[in-house]
């Protein structure tokens, strides 16, 4: 059963995409859906059996590479951390492909898409499974490698294709990083097992070795180098850049890979590596740093922008910085916790914005809705859950795992856990407020649409509704139900070995002042009125602010210059670095000299030998006997020698 | 003596020489309506005759007075040359019935030369191998020249003709010199003094007389400097011949070449080495530069088997018995591409009349797909892309090469092939990607589609085949009779 | 060296022999022999040829094949002369060989006789 989870996606994307064009695409969904949801029914038996029976396993499937010293095997570890990925992943992918098959359905290309999305299902299920370094690298490159098909999925539309390779790209930046991560494992640990190397680690702490001339301590440099994959992969701040481009995705695909799993690899990564990161405390530092400064500085992008799709992106962006500050300061289970409650309300609101989107026949930007809220009271009621988890309203999924995030930062008791702690409470500021503009633009109000689209729009097919109903009741139940296991009395029982924590943050996180716990939950309704009082009451008011505070509005609508400035600093020198090398380096340096020069070459050689066959007997027989001659002549020289 | 014995052994050798004359005897009170008869009678003399040869004697067996010799390298190389020539003769008889070559000499001629080719492979003797060579050469002779009436046919005839007098003229000098030196013109005989003396080195007469020899055989093979017959030949002969001189007396010559180095000569090594390293860098070179500029595709496949001759040299430049087993998978691998190619050519008509420019091949895949499939598999199997069979024939002879520390010959060899490809490719780019012109005549014929059919499995499964049949073993085993003496 | 130049002697003598036999009998038969031409010895042999004329020159090639005809079986007989002496010594072995050859030979004759290369016209 624990294989099978892991492979059933794959076998779906097979034959779905090798056979879907000839078997019709009924067939596909089919092929692709039916695997996934067994998937999701197995993966929650083994969160049942590892979580709570304690019944973590290792399965060896073969070995992979064995050359010299490097030993690589397949194996599928199975602890508690496993089996929470492996049950978010299944269950949330099974919801997006059921959707898919009603949001798609009017796509010419069904067949690939599902074989797509069932591919990805399967490597980041390798990824969460991963024994060793190489494997987990398979899984993260995998999943990157279908990230960059579906961005592209429309591959008509050049934008698409810009966005695929601009993930693509920046993802390799953070993937380069990871690899010379993996390589400084190996060679510190002289091995990949996740094993051998945890145990080794307490031993090697505060050594240091020579990295690009430097002699730096190994647990740093080498935690260091593989958040840089994590920050690529998890869109934190430097690296973010193709997370809201990737939006020009189809929407499921957003709701899977950019909301709910790929984009947390990232933080699975480093709580999976926590024996690690455990010893290389400058390392947590800078991870408490970038993480808290992109919670806020994507919740303020958030706050500006039309487009509903990158609203809840940046949000996303915003909320995994939230995770690598819980990680940041230890709080290992916290992270986790958070990631699973958002990747169910964060999927939820991807698929309601794209309900809401199917419904105004490919709207996005928000400036043209309106006034939605009869016309799809299903999907209105679904986004407004989502949304209220997301801004941490008690009771609500995010509100549990939100509060011991920002409580477990502050009782760190650093600096550094100061700094995330009074972000994450403008953050909780600026979610609820962009959260409820978006409500308020997209369902309330007066309509801005044109008559005819609004005539036109409809509630969304019960099929896609219906995975909507299964993601909010996690949005709703999945924080009070977990949160006893995941960071209250049962932890320790419950993640059993699979997280090394050396503080107990956590526990202190409990008992930290009343005013720390409240003041996000107050800072989530300061933020809901704000929004209604901007977009409800006094429609005017967002424009006179915004030219009030006009250099800073813009700074932030252009979402802090990065592009521009990646623009003039990487992208265009490459350019011209580029376009340089290839006329002039290897047009006419390489080119003219090599293939070309040597083509040029062996055709004038061609035609001075076709010549010498001039037809006449004589010339032949002259040809044989200087041959004979010279035979002989060199046999005598070499003869006598 | 026990005449029985001998006459057992060389019982393919007399069963294809008895029939041939029967089946003279009979055309000529038949006549002309015959040959159709006569062809398919010759195809089963080959037939029986390979059967013939393996049932005969396991093992090295020698006959008359030590002239004769029957070994699993003999046996092999016969089996591949007849057939070779069973296939071209097959080819020839749609041929010969459409375009006018109507005489029933046509099959018993190349009965005839086959013959001889057996001979060649079984001479233990330099006198039993100038027979060999004669009665071959003299019958390819008139076959070049069959068609008499057309001016490049006789062209072709009588320039085969004088310079093949002239190398069996230095190849007699050559042996002259041999006996002279060494006092015997029996294999073994030469080999034991060359044995005894091979402290102080062969006399000078020996080596001058090896050299007339090895001129002599690669005139035969068509390796450089002695190879500027074979393009006029093959562009004037008449399709099916050319067919058959590309297949047949390639792969006797060969054998021959092989065992007239490695058994008398065998503790000269050090001599010929370099004489057989040069001839073979030399024909790779010709062979693949030379071809490109070539507008008629007989003419490049002249100058492909010219190449191709060099790389087999490859393998006898190595001297071990890797290298022997490279030549005869060589040979068998250039059998069934080349007769395949061979065939692909003479479906090449257009309103009854055959075409040969390269360029007439454009846009075949479009007009008659199955045959450009055909084409371009033999096409990139005689490039050397893997996996089709021209890749292990280059893989064993180059590994033989790196074995005998040839490297500068496996480089540039490999280095040529490169060159190679580009003809080669060139065909495959004009079928495949060039706007088409009218179609050739449909259909090919039975013969013809069932050949390229078969030849074209063999070349594209070759991976396949050596791993369901012990080719490669029976090509070691045939390679280490030689060794065993 | 002596030894071996002593050894080809007599190839000498007969060389000498020969070059001198042949130039003391072209010379004198022009000093010795008559000449008396007249129009029967001036006129063209029968065959069609001139009996004075430059010796490169076309011919039938009719006649080319019957001197092929002829040297094949002119050797054939060249062979028979050997083989009839010896026959004692050579045996049943020699005889068939011989009878061998010739039926090969023989095959070659029908041949070339039903082909009509016999016949002049």
């Amino acid at each position: 059963m624990f294989t099978a989870t892991i492979f059933l996606p794959l076998l779906g994307a097979i034959i779905a995409g090798f056979f879907g064009n000839r078997l019709g695409n009924r067939f596909a969904q089919l092929v692709s859906v039916l695997p996934m949801l067994a998937s999701a029914v197995f993966s929650c038996v083994i969160l049942f059996w590892v979580g709570f029976q304690g019944q973590s396993q290792t399965i060896h499937l073969f070995t992979w590479i064995d050359v010299g010293t490097l030993e690589i095997s397949w194996a599928l570890r199975f602890d508690t951390l496993t089996a929470v990925m492996v049950f978010v992943v299944t269950v949330v992918s099974a919801m997006v492909h059921v959707y898919s098959i009603g949001y798609m359905a009017q796509d010419p290309h069904i067949p690939r898409f599902m074989a797509y999305l069932s591919l990805f299902t399967f490597f980041m299920l390798a990824l969460v499974t991963a024994d060793n370094f190489v494997q987990m690298f398979f899984g993260w490159e995998g999943v990157g490698l279908c990230s960059y098909l579906l961005i592209g999925f429309w591959f008509q539309r050049p934008s698409a294709n810009a966005a695929a390779i601009k993930a693509f790209i920046v993802n390799r930046i953070g993937d380069f990083g990871f690899m010379l991560g993996i390589f400084g494992v190996f060679y510190a640990f002289g091995s990949l097992d996740f094993d051998t190397v945890f145990d080794a680690v307490p031993g090697v702490a505060g050594q240091s070795f020579n990295f690009l001339g430097m002699n730096v301590d190994i647990v740093t440099t080498l935690c260091l180098l593989l958040f840089i994959g994590a920050m690529g992969k998890s869109a934190q701040i430097g690296l973010h850049t193709w997370l809201p481009d990737a939006m020009e995705g189809p929407t499921p695909v957003s709701a899977l890979i950019h909301a709910a799993t790929m984009v947390t690899a990232g933080v699975f990564m480093v709580v999976r590596l926590s024996p690690m990161y455990e010893f290389a405390p400058i390392a947590l530092t800078v991870i408490v740093f970038v993480g808290a400064s992109t919670a806020f500085f994507a919740a303020t992008i958030g706050l500006t922008q039309w487009d509903i799709k990158r609203v809840i992106a940046y949000s996303t962006c915003s909320q995994l910085g939230y995770m690598f500050f819980a990680v940041g300061v230890g709080a290992y289970p916290a992270a986790i916790f958070h990631l699973m409650t958002h990747a169910f309300f964060k999927a939820l609101l991807f698929l309601g914005s794209g309900s809401v989107i199917h419904g105004m026949h490919d709207e996005q930007d928000m400036r043209r809705m309106g006034g939605l809220f009869p016309k799809m009271k299903v999907t209105a009621a679904l986004m407004w859950i989502g949304s209220l988890s997301l801004a941490g309203v008690p009771l609500f999924a995010g509100f549990y795992s939100k509060d011991i995030i920002l409580e477990s930062a502050f009782a760190a008791h650093t600096g550094m856990g100061l700094y995330a702690y009074w972000l994450g409470i403008a953050v909780a500021l600026m979610t609820a407020f962009y959260s409820w503009r978006l409500l308020f633009l997209t369902f309330h109000g007066k309509t801005r649409a044109d008559d005819q689209t609004f005539d036109e729009v409809h509630e969304s097919p019960p099929v896609i509704i219906a995975p909507l109903l299964v993601l909010a009741l996690g949005a709703i139940f999945s924080g009070w139900l977990a949160v006893e296991y995941f960071v209250g009395d049962q932890m320790k029982e419950f993640w059993g070995g699979s997280i090394l924590m050396l503080n107990n943050v956590i526990e202190e996180a409990h008992h930290v002042p009343d005013w720390v716990v409240w003041l996000p939950t107050g800072m989530a309704a300061i933020g809901i009125a704000a929004a209604w009082v901007m977009y409800m009451a006094m429609p005017g008011l967002p424009k006179q602010l915004a030219t009030a505070i006009r250099p800073v509005y813009r700074f932030v609508f252009r979402k802090w210059y990065f592009d521009e400035l990646y623009d003039m600093i990487f992208v265009r020198p490459s350019f011209y670095l580029g376009h340089g090398l290839w006329k002039s380096g290897d047009g006419d340096v390489i080119d003219g000299v090599g293939p070309d020069g040597i083509a040029a070459a062996t055709r004038n050689i061609a035609g001075r030998v076709g010549r010498m066959q001039s037809g006449y007997l004589y010339h032949y027989a002259f040809a044989m006997l200087i041959g004979i001659v010279g035979f002989a002549t060199w046999f005598l020289f070499g003869f006598f020698q | 003596m026990n005449l029985t014995a001998d006459l057992m052994i060389a019982s393919p050798e007399l069963f294809v020489a008895i029939a041939a004359m029967f089946l003279l005897i009979f055309g000529v009170f038949q006549g002309n309506q015959s040959t159709r008869l006569v062809s398919w009678l010759g195809v089963g003399v080959m037939f029986i005759a390979a059967i013939l040869v393996l049932a005969g004697p396991v093992g090295r067996v020698v006959a008359f007075n030590d002239l004769f010799v029957v070994d699993g390298f003999a046996n092999f190389a016969k089996i591949l040359l007849l057939l070779g020539a069973a296939l071209t003769l097959i080819l020839a008889v749609p041929f010969n019935a459409r375009e006018g070559i109507p005489q029933f000499e046509y099959p018993v001629l190349i009965l005839f030369a086959v013959l001889g080719m057996m001979m060649m492979v079984s001479a233990n003797d330099l006198i039993s191998l100038y027979l060999g060579i004669e009665l071959q050469s003299l019958s390819l002779y008139v076959l070049a020249a069959i068609r008499r009436d057309a001016v490049r046919s006789t062209e072709a005839g009588l320039k085969y003709f004088v310079l093949g007098a002239l190398s069996s003229g230095i190849l007699l000098y050559g042996m002259t010199l041999v006996y002279g030196f060494a006092g015997s013109t029996g294999f073994d005989d030469l080999a034991a003094v060359f044995a005894e003396s091979a402290g102080d080195g062969a006399p000078i007469g020996v080596i001058v007389g090896l050299v007339f020899i090895i001129a002599g055989l690669a005139f035969k093979v068509s390796a450089v400097p002695f190879h500027m017959w074979t393009p006029d030949v093959y562009e004037g002969a008449p399709t099916p011949i050319t067919a058959f001189f590309a297949v047949a007396p390639k792969i006797a010559a060969m054998a021959l070449f092989v065992r007239v180095m490695l058994e008398p000569f065998g503790d000269l090594f050090d001599q010929w080495q370099q004489v057989i390293w040069f001839i073979s860098l030399a024909s790779m070179i010709l062979g693949s530069f030379a071809a490109i500029n070539q507008t008629n595709i007989k003419r490049l496949m002249a100058y492909s088997s010219i190449s191709n001759m060099g790389f087999v040299l490859v393998g006898l430049a190595a001297g071990n018995e890797t290298g022997v087993q490279g030549v005869l998978l060589y040979l068998t691998i250039y059998l069934f591409m080349n007769v395949g190619t061979f065939a692909c050519i003479l479906a090449m008509r257009r309103q009854g009349r055959m075409v040969e420019d390269i360029d007439q091949l454009a846009g075949l895949s479009r007009t008659n797909p199955k045959m450009a499939l055909a084409l371009a598999i033999f096409m990139f199997s005689m490039a050397g892309i893997p996996p089709l069979a021209g890749f292990f024939g280059k893989l064993y002879v180059f590994l033989a090469a790196i074995e005998a520390e040839l490297y500068t010959l496996a480089v540039i060899g490999l280095l040529t092939s490169v060159v190679g490809a580009f003809y080669y490719l060139r065909i495959v780019k004009l079928m495949y990607f060039d706007d088409p012109l009218d179609a050739f005549d449909q259909p090919v014929g039975r013969e013809i589609s069932t050949i390229v059919f078969g030849t074209s499995v063999v070349t594209a499964l070759f991976a396949i085949i050596i791993l369901v049949f012990p080719l490669l073993d029976s090509a070691a085993n045939a390679a280490a009779t030689l060794f065993a003496v | 060296m002596d030894q071996l130049l002593l050894e080809y002697l007599p190839i000498l003598i007969f060389l000498g022999l020969a070059i001198g036999l042949s130039a003391v009998m072209i010379g004198a038969s022009f000093v010795v022999g008559p000449n008396r031409p007249d129009v029967e010895k001036n006129s063209p042999y029968e065959c069609g040829f001139e009996p004075f004329d430059d010796a490169r020159m076309k011919f039938d090639v009719r006649f080319y094949l019957v001197a092929i005809l002829f040297i094949i079986f002119d050797l054939e007989v060249a062979f028979l002369f050997p083989w009839a002496i010896t026959l004692g010594d050579i045996g049943v072995f020699g005889f068939w060989s011989m009878v061998v050859f010739l039926a090969i030979l023989t095959v070659g004759f029908v041949y070339e006789w039903r082909k009509g290369a016999l016949e002049w016209e």
